[in-house]
């Protein structure tokens, strides 16, 4: 099914066949290589081996310290030990809901899974959810008030905040400003509106570094009035993905990414959608689509202009003068033909004016009710209130006496040009309510610590408007506020608690049965009917010069996109170890934020990965490492925010590159190289498997498959003298769908937190010595210039004629009866002669004990997963802590044991994975295996592997020629 | 030149070599059954608690059912430990003022748990889990002994691997009728069902009882 030329790369080093680079990845033990490239003498041999026995030999024959029980005075009512407790509740990420649940031991969170009654989760979950886990437990939170630096008493700032209300009152609240981000919390609005009634004069700003204003001015410019569009996308047959971020970035992208992958898999989907992405740099949505285009932003305009012409009556045709690649013809034939079911999505970072001709395209085509709909806002961030610009300016002019930030952080991320510092100055009394002594809160003059959402009463709304409501999981871990009881505070002295509030606002919507509701809102985390309605706004016709105006940069100028980074978002995860450490999907770089540059780009100025560049715009600049990017528009630098933190915490200080002070500037960039090289730690090479890609990945279009459908599948097992199948009654296998899977990292965060991975830091990642037992590949093929791209999550495949287990010396990898590969953690003695004996290297070695230097507290730890100590090998166990917690429960009541959920499968949103008993020939997984794209990895090594792949499936347009990603024009 | 080595070096060097030979054998005999004895695993050694409870009173001689404070035994992992709550049910009847109860009641006015001691402790990496073997008619006695009849409690049996594993490698006949799971009194008599048919009666799945996955994740 690959074709000879679709030889898959995952660098350029690797494409192009660098003689050096093959070398160094193909030696035995790469991750040893800095080890053996400096050669120790026997004599310091014998002395290190000695030392060894001493410190870590000896003290092992200690017998260990008695340890404690410790029950409680009085139990809290439904507290077992050792079973867990699971509560709803949502987390929030620019303003925006998804519903969670968080399961306890012993009332401490362990582990957060997604809500499957939430409709922006279905119970998938992203990363920045998961590891919200480790933002509860932060060690560098912050614990005391503290007014300006020095730490003072609660009573101090309430006294502090007395006298305010005095001067407040007099003037009806002139000199009172209130910062927050997006806000979509009933609770939130209806106190800020009350404050505000209470101060007329006083003013609200809503502000969020990774905005999403354009879109709500692109529908008031097409519409009239700011609306949601919701894609449908299991009613869409053709997606147009405009730089989409409708799988990264996007409020509802869980969703969004269950919708899409429903319409993906040729073998279950009744038709398989097709996908155009056209984007000046790589996205999730563009990685899996069909065809992608590389457009520049001036290019992108255009393009859009010309699709609109072909579509809408009385849009004005493209300007003339710039030509239009030769696929667009095609791509406006297959868009008419599928009239009403379709959709065209541009990106929130995209201007208003696109967002404007895409509804335009949208309603002509007729899709509004099916493949979309268009709602009421959920937020009136960016349409309401004073915008952040003006209140800097009254703050530099003194006019602003109270200044109330909360959780936000304006001095790290607003545009530097907009001198947000200088202007905090003036202000006399600033309060920051923040969860660290973030900048801001180093910066104003009373610092109040924030409640994590863990801690308090809250709620908030989703991207369709539902409301779900924020309990709390915890006792706060340090003295704090919410932001719920901060606004309370502002308002009176004798505050009501957030518990309160809450209650109070819900009791207005709820009414009479208020008791049952309210009880039925926390157990599902969904308040019912609360999802914004539909509009029925009808498009304006659009003026006439927005047709073309769209705001066009000169080609030949650079542009740097600033986005936020897949890991970190805006910043705020700066300090979460597990995310610092996410591969990030394209480029796997890991602690590290360089700017992206195509390889045309990188080969005019000789840079390469790692060496420093300057980039510059109006006057503003930043120097940073690059990072070469495949697929890259020429003409486009992109560049994350969300790095060089200066007051994250000790996890994030210092940690990348600062590219807030080049947001919000006009005009193109220069981009000169400097002297000067970084080391940029990416997982990209690592665990490289040097096979043909046939054997790896296998993917074909859908016109192959219709005419051969098992050309991809694995063939009939050869014969093998010694293989046995295990004999138990169930037999575990995984089955991972490729055609769903989109990169999105949620899985190895899920397995990172279900199975206690320790993060290793950057210099071990450069070592090769991180510790995901789940990686994902990500492949290439084809012009490196505007390759082809593919995902493939590699796990244990718990081989039944498992290689590792042939040489262990001391049996610490055995075979169980049910075909798990099982790694027993005391037995092992760290020969990693399995590790070298697997061909499909997903085995890890603890070569320092990084479980005991992890930046977290032990109670944060999965307590049924063993921690590893050093010396230890480790990787994927299915998740057999699950398996074994379902096969008890099955077997005290004789019964079957029924499905078991490992973590990544149960994170997944597109359900990639499918884990079950093989055995039972009605599981999803035996239905999946199956399936005629199964294949299995490394089918001729004869291991025989559980874990098996769906081959991945495009649907390109036969239109457009065989190159299926052919550069633009 | 004089001799460097005189006549009583050959004595000395002979009571050197033997010594050292001694020591490299009682060496070895040490390193091989010192970790296995019951002295090194704490069998049979009292443990000197917060409170000197006695099991022996409490079971024995007032007849209180296990689960009565080991309440989580039949549904998870974990038996469970009383809290303080449970001890005061009856101590704020009877014995309101016994000086020995006075960290119990300071418990409870200064709501600080009692920090009790382990008697038994597994390693981390071994994941036992009480509801299954109560399930399956293991009976509490089994693995701790005759705690009936202990005064102060302290560890009865070894539970090393070795001792999970004779059990797991032929189950029938250590297990018990369901009436007899908490009774201290109860011994196999000809009347009890055989080893097969317990087995029968509480369903122990034909399954490999000694996969290494079962015990440790």
């Amino acid at each position: 099914m690959n074709h000879a030329s679709d030889r898959l790369w995952r660098s350029l080093e690797e494409a192009g066949g660098n003689a050096d680079f093959i070398a160094r990845v193909s030696q035995e033990f790469p991750n040893l290589a800095a080890s053996l490239a400096a050669p120790i003498d026997r004599r310091r041999a014998l002395k290190l081996m000695a030392a060894s026995l001493l410190m870590n030999g000896l003290p092992g024959c200690d017998s260990k310290l008695s340890e404690n029980l410790i029950p409680a005075v009085r139990v809290p009512s439904n507290i077992v030990p050792a079973l867990q407790n699971s509560y709803a509740t949502a987390h929030v990420l620019g303003g925006y809901a998804t519903g969670i649940v968080v399961s306890h031991y012993m009332g401490r969170p362990v582990k957060v899974a997604g809500n499957p009654h939430h409709p922006a989760s279905l119970g998938a979950i992203d990363a920045f959810a998961q590891a919200s886990l480790l933002n509860f437990y932060d060690p560098d939170r912050a614990a005391e008030i503290a007014h300006r630096g020095i730490p003072a008493a609660r009573a101090d700032f309430e006294t502090a905040l007395a006298a305010q209300r005095l001067s407040l009152g007099a003037d009806r609240g002139a000199g009172l400003r209130i910062l927050t981000g997006t806000v979509t919390s009933p609770t939130l609005i209806a106190q800020i509106r009350a404050l505000l009634e209470q101060y007329p004069r006083a003013q609200w700003t809503q502000w969020e570094p990774i905005s999403r204003d354009a879109v709500m001015q692109g529908a008031q410019l097409a519409y009239g009035r700011p609306l949601e569009l919701i894609p449908r996308l299991e009613q869409a047959d053709i997606l147009v993905a405009i730089d989409s971020d409708l799988l990264c970035s996007a409020p509802g992208r869980l969703r969004y990414a269950r919708e899409f992958a429903q319409r993906r898999n040729p073998n279950r989907t009744h038709a398989m959608s097709r996908i155009y992405a056209i984007e000046p740099t790589p996205t999730l949505l563009g990685s899996v689509a069909d065809h992608r285009f590389i457009a520049g932003p001036a290019q992108l305009a255009h393009i859009l202009v010309a699709l609109a012409a072909g579509i809408v009556d009385g849009a004005s045709a493209p300007d003339p003068a710039r030509s239009l690649p030769d696929w667009i013809v095609p791509l406006l034939e297959d868009m008419k033909g599928a009239r009403g079911r379709i959709l065209v999505h541009v990106g929130a970072s995209q201007p208003a004016e696109l967002h404007a001709l895409a509804h335009a395209i949208n309603d002509a085509l007729g899709g509004r009710g099916v493949s979309f709909d268009l709602i009421e806002p959920v937020s009136n961030a960016g349409s309401a209130g004073q915008p952040l610009r003006s209140l800097i300016a009254e703050m530099q002019s003194g006019r602003v006496q109270n200044l109330l930030i909360i959780d936000s952080n304006p001095l790290y991320s607003a545009p530097a040009a907009w001198n947000f510092e200088e202007a905090l100055r003036q202000v006399s009394f600033s309060v920051a309510l923040a969860q660290h002594p973030d900048e801001t809160a180093q910066a104003a003059a009373w610092f109040v610590p924030q409640t994590h959402d863990w801690e308090t009463w809250s709620d908030a709304r989703a991207f369709d408007g539902t409301a779900s409501i924020l309990q709390p999981q915890a006792l706060p871990l340090y003295d704090g506020l919410g932001a719920v009881e901060m606004l309370e505070l502002y308002r009176a002295p004798a505050a009501r608690s957030a518990e309160q509030v809450v209650r109070g606002t819900w009791k207005r919507q709820f009414g009479d049965g208020f008791d049952a509701a309210w009880h039925e809102s926390l157990a599902t985390g969904v308040v019912p009917d609360t999802a914004c309605a539909k509009s029925g706004a009808r498009l304006r016709a659009l003026p006439a010069q927005l047709n073309s105006s769209a705001p066009i940069n000169d080609d030949a100028a650079l542009t740097v996109l600033l986005r936020p980074d897949p890991s970190l978002w805006d910043g705020r995860f700066a300090n979460n170890p597990w995310l610092q450490e996410l591969p990030r999907p394209l480029t796997k770089l890991v602690w590290d934020n360089p700017l992206l540059i195509a390889p045309a780009l990188a080969a005019r100025l000789h840079l390469e990965n790692g060496d420093l560049a300057r980039v510059t715009v109006a006057r503003s600049s930043v120097t940073a490492p690059v990072w070469i990017m495949p697929g890259q528009a020429p003409e486009c630098i992109t560049a994350w925010l969300g790095s060089g933190r200066r007051a994250a915490g000790s996890i994030g200080d210092g940690q990348g590159i600062d590219y807030y002070p080049l947001t919000q500037l006009p005009g193109a960039a220069t981009l000169q190289k400097q002297p000067g090289h970084v080391r940029l730690a990416s997982t990209v090479h690592h665990n490289l498997l040097l096979a043909a890609s046939q054997e790896v990945l296998r993917h074909g279009t859908l016109s192959d498959y219709l005419a051969h459908p098992g050309v991809a599948s694995t063939a009939q097992p050869e014969p093998h003298i010694y293989r046995t199948a295990p004999p138990g009654a169930a037999a575990w296998a995984m089955s991972i769908d490729l055609n769903a899977c989109i990169g999105c990292n949620a899985c190895i965060v899920a397995c990172q937190a279900e199975n206690n991975i320790s993060v290793v830091g950057k210099d071990q990642v450069l070592a090769e010595r991180e510790m995901h037992w789940l990686r994902i590949d990500r492949y290439f093929a084809g012009d490196p210039d505007a390759p082809e791209s593919f995902f493939q999550p590699v796990l244990c495949m718990h081989c039944e004629q498992a290689p590792c287990e042939n040489v262990c010396p001391v049996g610490a990898t055995v075979h169980d009866s049910e075909g798990l590969n099982v790694m027993v953690y005391n037995r092992c003695v760290g020969t990693r002669f399995c590790s070298n004996n697997c061909p499909y290297k997903v085995r890890r070695f603890n070569f320092l004990p990084y479980a005991r230097e992890q930046h977290r507290p032990p109670q944060s730890w999965n307590p049924d997963v063993t921690v590893r100590v050093r010396g230890v090998m480790e990787k994927c166990s299915y998740c057999v802590q699950r398996i074994a917690e379902a096969r008890i429960a099955a077997d005290r009541e004789s019964r079957p044991i029924g499905a078991v959920r490992t973590a990544c499968q149960s994170a997944c949103p597109t359900r990639a994975f499918t884990f079950g008993n093989s055995a039972d020939p009605d599981s999803e997984v035996a239905r999946r295996k199956s399936s005629p794209l199964n294949f299995s990895m490394l089918e001729r090594q004869g291991t025989a592997p559980r874990t098996t792949y769906e081959a991945l499936i495009r649907n390109p347009n036969p239109a457009i020629g065989a190159g299926r990603k052919a550069p633009p024009s | 030149m004089a001799a460097i080595f005189g006549p009583a070096a050959n004595l000395a060097s002979k009571v050197v070599l033997l010594a050292v030979a001694g020591a490299v054998c009682v060496g070895f005999l040490f390193w091989w059954f010192w970790p296995t004895s019951d002295y090194a695993r704490h069998v049979g050694a009292m443990v000197v608690q917060p409170v000197p409870f006695s099991h022996r009173h409490h079971v024995a001689g007032l007849g209180i059912d296990c689960r009565f404070c080991h309440s989580s035994v039949e549904v998870s992992a974990n038996a469970g430990m009383p809290p303080t709550f449970t001890c005061m049910t009856c101590h704020s009847q009877i014995w309101t003022n016994a000086s020995l109860l006075a960290p119990v009641r300071h418990s409870l006015s200064a709501n600080t748990p009692i920090a009790w001691r382990r008697v038994t402790d597994l390693p981390d990496y071994v994941y036992f889990n009480h509801s299954i073997h109560i399930a399956k008619g293991v009976g509490c006695q089994s693995c701790h002994g005759p705690v009936e009849a202990m005064p102060l409690t302290y560890k009865a049996k070894a539970l090393s691997m070795e001792f999970c594993l004779d059990c797991h490698r032929n189950p029938g006949p250590k297990l018990r009728p369901r009436s007899a799971l908490y009774d201290t009194e109860w011994r196999s008599t000809p009347a009890t069902p055989g080893a097969a048919a317990l087995l029968a009666a509480y369903h122990v799945p034909d399954r490999n009882l000694t996969d290494c996955s079962l015990c440790h994740r």
